[in-house]
């Protein structure tokens, strides 16, 4: 920081320089990533445009400090606080409603068992199986942390646009040809070939974190958490009555707190439902194409059930696959009758429980196994 | 040409018939001042891509273009050897033996456009556009290439831009890019134009649409953007649809006209059914109150 100050003096008033710093700390509060040279280029900036025109000095700001649209708001409120002028600070309410999770489910579970190679190895773990997540304890959540954690495996895969080596491959590799053929003046003696490789499909996770759906949320995030570590390519979102991205907030090695970090995130976490506007919200924003998307939910929607039938339907024509889990599915008199499940389930490509590890496991096999729409 | 402010380079923009706004000046300003790459995000037809071309006319600069795919690699991106040729030139010298420098030298390179845009003598504006849509790897690469402009080559060593093209980076936002990506850019999110502004680039594109339809349609437009469509129509949608109406003759926006040129402005069947079957008579009585 100390020859970012020495170089910028040169051209800029000491205040000026100062100003924008603490500016930048205002900024890291709130949340945005102003390293030293976002604040190096933001006061260089200032020296090209001047300080007299509020409106330049906020665009100048703004686009050296801020670096993605979701951060503008934040951005904004914070220009509003420390340049005067309008709007207050951060809603202190919404900050104390914040529910916290329950710390560490499966990140200090209790070391010296196998980490559930042997699926069917305890017999305590074949209960667990088929325990129905709203009851289950502390105790039973961590073992179901390693349990879940042995899940994260194959990914749906898809072909590629890249060419690589490849021993059966069907594409000339010329440049090596080229090589190995100076040698022998110019006759490619020996060919080699490269094809398209296998990548990992997209995997788009949209759960419902609604008051009807908690006790189930938190196990269904957890599989999620322990497949977006198992590679690249996952998505995740939860929404409540609006959509929040928690893909960064899952990207926590340790369980406990990524999933802290995700309902901190979620300031509607356990509150009603807007599947439809949620669901819309992602296809607008974010799309669907070539994913394998999951919505997990139990259907019940506060607002229209026509927004989740014309949504589900864009979910459907835009992925690749659309697997639907409602926990309410485990139980056996279970009839989909709630309106948005009716609504959406004309679209929906495979519908799956979600309500213990047994179907969690289903889904595992039904994301990673899924080949085409018609044979999911 | 070189750029003293904010206001002649808007004059400039203008000149190249592209009226931005201050937001706009202003990030294309300091990333040629800052020599730092400008990362351009909004939605699809505000007008992103146009702002790069733009760029380049108002600088007098050549446009260079990489149009970004998912599976984009280095043989398209930056270079690749001409196979042909050389295998051709090994053919022809069958006396004397060929040597690798001779085989692998300049003349057998194929210049992609990243190459291209750092060995140009002359003014250049990179534009690389839609990079949500390449893959990660790619954005990787990308990466390096922006951090130190320089490209190299195993078989001919380095290659340093002799000036600094200017880079603009759009994207749709189909994908999150990578934190590393956005921070070596500036960022500046494009909105869609004020109501006014957006009359002017519609009367700069189409010259002979009547300034009453160019204000009615726009209005139109407008109102659409607030409703409840699967994809909201962009400037270039207002600007094909003021163009189609003028050919149509009409003076002012009537929903017969509106209802026959609607597929100019709106590209999914289900929209098209929304507002056709909907409040088109209403929302062009509405536009034609405003305009």
């Amino acid at each position: 920081m100390s020859s970012l100050r020495s170089s910028a003096t040169r051209v800029q008033p000491a205040d000026v320089v100062e100003r924008v710093v603490d500016f930048g700390r205002v900024l890291r509060g709130a949340g945005l990533e102003v390293g030293p040279t976002r604040v190096g280029d933001a006061v260089s900036a200032l020296a090209l445009v001047g300080v007299a025109d509020r409106e330049r000095v906020y665009w100048t700001l703004r686009q050296t400090l801020a670096s993605s649209v979701d951060e503008l708001e934040a951005f904004d409120r914070a220009f509003a606080l420390w340049f005067g002028g309008g709007r207050a600070g951060p809603d202190e309410e919404d900050v104390a409603q914040r529910p916290v999770f329950v710390a560490g489910p499966a990140g200090d579970a209790p070391g010296g068992r196998a980490a559930g190679a042997d699926r069917g190895g305890y017999s305590a773990d074949e209960l667990l199986r088929q325990k129905d997540f709203a009851t289950l304890t502390d105790d039973d959540r961590a073992r179901l942390g390693e349990l879940i954690r042995a899940l994260a495996r194959a990914r749906p895969q898809r072909r590629s646009r890249r060419l690589r080596p490849h021993a059966r491959g069907t594409v000339l590799d010329l440049r090596r040809l080229m090589r190995a053929s100076l040698a022998t003046g110019g006759d490619p003696r020996e060919c080699t070939f490269r094809r398209r490789v296998d990548a990992p499909r997209r995997v788009v996770v949209l759960c419902d974190v609604s008051g009807s759906m908690e006790p189930y949320a938190r196990a269904i995030l957890l599989f999620v958490h322990a497949l977006r570590q198992a590679g690249r390519g996952v998505e995740a979102f939860v929404f409540g009555t609006r959509l929040t991205r928690v893909t960064p907030a899952l990207a926590r090695r340790d369980p406990g707190r990524a999933l802290d970090e995700t309902a901190a995130q979620a300031l509607d976490w356990a509150g009603g439902t807007r599947i439809g506007a949620s669901l819309r919200a992602f296809n607008d924003r974010w799309g669907a194409r070539g994913a394998v998307v999951v919505v997990v939910s139990d259907g019940w929607e506060i607002g229209d059930t026509a927004a989740i039938a014309q949504e589900t339907a864009r979910l459907h024509r835009e992925s690749y696959a659309l697997l639907w889990l409602n926990p309410l599915k485990g139980k056996p008199e279970y009839q989909p009758l709630a309106g948005g499940m009716r609504a959406a389930l004309p679209h929906v490509d495979r519908f799956l429980p979600g309500h213990d590890f047994e179907s969690l496991e289903q889904l595992a096999d039904a994301v990673a196994g899924v080949a085409a729409r018609h044979q999911v | 040409m070189t750029v003293d402010s904010i206001e002649a380079l808007e004059r400039a923009l203008e000149d190249a018939r592209y009226l931005p706004d201050r937001g706009l000046a202003t990030a294309l300003f300091l990333s040629l001042r800052l020599e730092k790459p400008l990362l351009l995000e909004g939605e699809a037809g505000v007008g992103k891509t146009e702002a790069a071309k733009a760029l380049a006319s108002a600088l007098s600069a050549r446009l260079i273009r990489l149009q970004c795919y998912e599976g984009l690699d280095v043989a398209h991106a930056v270079y690749e050897w001409n196979y042909a040729r050389q295998l051709l030139h090994i053919r022809a010298a069958q006396e004397g033996t060929v040597s690798e420098a001779e085989l692998f030298g300049p003349e057998f390179l194929i210049r992609r456009p990243l190459l291209q845009a750092i060995e140009s003598e002359e003014p250049v504006v990179l534009l690389i556009d839609e990079i949500d849509r390449a893959d990660e790897e790619f954005e990787a690469f990308l990466l390096e290439i922006l951090s130190d402009f320089q490209v190299t080559v195993p078989e001919l060593g380095t290659i340093e831009p002799r000036r600094r093209p200017a880079v603009v980076l759009t994207s749709n936002r189909t994908r999150e890019l990578h934190d590393a990506l956005r921070r070596r850019c500036l960022f500046h999110w494009v909105d869609h134009p004020s109501a006014e502004r957006e009359v002017e680039i519609v009367r700069l594109h189409v010259g002979d649409a009547p300034q009453r339809l160019a204000e009615q349609a726009t209005a139109f437009v407008r109102t659409l953007r607030t409703s409840d469509l699967q994809k909201v129509p962009g400037v270039a949608e207002t600007i094909d649809w003021c163009r189609a109406l003028t050919a149509l003759g009409c003076e002012e926006l009537d929903a017969t006209a509106a209802g026959e040129t609607l597929g100019a402005l709106l590209k999914q069947r289900d929209d098209l059914e929304a507002v056709r079957g909907g409040e088109l008579v209403a929302l062009v009585g509405d536009a034609r109150a405003t305009g």
